[in-house]
């Protein structure tokens, strides 16, 4: 293995983590100041604008920069082209910005100047993986995911362009929420939860010594959660009811079974204790369980539970999918792969000529779990807000949020500062020649 | 440079001050060395990772050759990175399960 090539490893997933931590900082900000947007509905602009400054900005930039770091090394080959990874990185650094003003602003033309660069960077992500999964000729489940998950991504956007070309134009024959849910599920249920499906199962393992006993609830957790989505975004669009059960019922049914997988696996660990990373990850993991109950929940709005006038509507939906789930799965990785990374780039060079530190050297874990935690406990007054609409749990939430990524993005800060400023151990030096 | 009388011990002891960048446990009680030999043109290291898609094993493969060319002099330095036999934990040591806390699943 090349010393150049090596040295180049790791500064574009680097830099997607940046750009996702950038974003964390700047969402929550939006959040903190106008905590009150959590009570109006989820087609408001303001909602939407909030919501694309989260999933595009923290949760895509991190996943994507992490398939560019996990694909390689998961498929045990290259990544097909990186100066592609770079175009996609401008394209996304500059688009998601304009897109947020663009939605807070509803203005639609300024959407699509925006939207559509950062389409554009997003089909160079999808053919980037899909060329590495095949140079890799793996076939397995998680090399699927890779695949299905990019696949997804792709489709998501490119509704997403259409949804915005309807508001100008108005074309299709549906009614334009359904088409921002269909959107919504897309991305959520497609992208992420097939990433989760996948390469969790080769991750996981590498972080706990453990190993995967059985890839087949792998397998069918995997697929029997595509064959609900296929179906879940038309069901929505055509607000198909019994579908649309059907299919959140399907994803349910894959996701336990991967959950059981993952039990499995992790019960296998030899490195019995997890660090405050990984045990976010899991909690965020368990949390998106409940998504698709919540979802069934939305579906039959003359339940106890279903929505409609003070009932259980979308936006707590939304803020458990998001903040309770997909935000510490994240952050999870976040932990993880900002030290290793920072490691590879600072350490990566010097390993057996200097005494070097490890990755998890680099972290504060007790910083790092006290950030954590306040991120979590922002979770409940948040959703008991968006539920019942009420400013002040909408603003203790926010602020614990808050202060929960400015304790995270500080630790972040100390980790990176290894980058300009490495330090190496006193201790453990080996012996003169 | 020592040149001569290498010591294959000596080298397990500067392995093993290198620790694998995500556990901080030193490579060698990983049970990532399977051999070191010594002779007077060669110094061979037959190693392994913990798993192949290891995303530090560039890094520690390119380390355990830097390591042992501070010690090899004059000799070829070869460290052949293998995959089988296959790395379990089995080959972790005491010291790497009681850091580990690996111990509690035995």
């Amino acid at each position: 293995m090349a010393a150049s090539w090596l040295a180049t490893q790791g500064r574009l997933p680097l830099a997607f983590m940046l750009l996702g931590l950038g974003w964390l900082g700047v969402a929550t900000a939006m959040l903190a100041l106008s905590p009150g947007v959590l009570a109006l509905s989820h087609a408001a602009p303001a909602v939407v604008a909030l919501t694309h400054a989260w999933v595009l900005g923290v949760f895509v930039s991190v996943a994507t920069g992490a398939i560019y770091q996990i694909a390689p090394v998961a498929l045990g080959t290259t990544l097909w082209r990186e100066r592609l990874g770079w175009w996609h990185f401008a394209l996304q650094s500059i688009s998601i910005p304009g897109m947020v003003y663009a939605f807070s602003r509803w203005d639609m033309a300024t959407l699509g100047l925006f939207a559509s660069p950062f389409a554009l960077g997003i089909g160079l992500f999808a053919i980037n993986t899909w060329k590495t999964v095949r140079n890799s000729g793996r076939h397995d489940a998680v090399a699927w995911s890779l695949q299905l998950a990019a696949l997804w991504l792709l489709l998501t956007v490119v509704v997403g362009l259409v949804a915005a070309a309807n508001r100008l134009w108005t074309f299709l024959p549906f009614d334009p929420i359904t088409v921002l849910r269909a959107h919504a599920h897309l991305g959520l249920g497609g992208f992420f939860l097939t990433l989760l499906q996948g390469v969790t199962f080769r991750l996981v393992p590498m972080f706990t010594l453990g190993d995967v006993p059985d890839w087949r609830p792998v397998r069918s957790g995997l697929w029997l959660s595509q064959f609900g989505l296929i179906s879940l975004a038309p069901a929505l669009l055509l607000q198909w009811n019994l579908l649309a059960s059907a299919s959140a019922v399907l994803v349910l049914a894959g996701m336990l079974s991967s959950g059981h997988a993952f039990r499995r696996t992790l019960a296998t660990r030899k490195k019995r204790a997890l660090d405050p990373g990984l045990r976010a990850f899991l909690a965020g993991c368990g949390a998106l369980l409940l998504a698709p109950i919540l979802g069934l929940l939305l579906l039959w709005p003359a339940s106890p539970w279903g929505s409609g006038g003070g009932g259980f509507g979308a936006m707590p939906y939304a803020v458990a999918l998001l903040v309770g789930g997909l935000l510490p799965v994240i952050v999870g990785m976040l932990c993880k792969v900002i030290p290793f990374l920072t490691w590879m780039i600072a350490y990566g060079p010097k390993v057996g000529r200097v005494p070097t530190p490890s990755a998890g050297a680099l972290t504060a874990p007790r910083l790092e779990a006290w950030a954590l935690s306040l991120q979590g406990s922002a979770v409940v007054p948040l959703f008991i807000g968006a539920w019942t609409q009420e400013p002040w749990l909408l603003s203790l939430g926010a602020c614990l949020l808050a202060a929960g990524v400015m304790l995270f993005v500080y630790h972040a800060g100390l980790v990176l500062r290894h980058l300009w400023a490495p330090r190496i151990p006193a201790s453990a030096a080996p012996p003169s020649p | 440079m020592i040149t001569t009388d290498l010591n294959p011990a000596t080298l397990w002891q500067a392995l093993r001050a290198i620790p694998d960048p995500e556990f901080g446990v030193s490579i060698v009680d990983l049970g990532l060395i399977y051999s070191v030999e010594c002779t007077p043109d060669l110094v061979q290291v037959v190693m392994t990772l913990t798993t192949s898609s290891c995303p530090s094993g560039g890094w520690i493969h390119e380390g355990v050759r830097a390591a042992v060319e501070q010690f090899a002099g004059s000799r070829e330095v070869q460290v052949d990175l293998v995959f089988e036999p296959a790395w379990t934990t089995d080959r972790l040591s005491a010291e790497a399960r009681r850091v580990l806390g690996g111990d509690e699943t035995q």
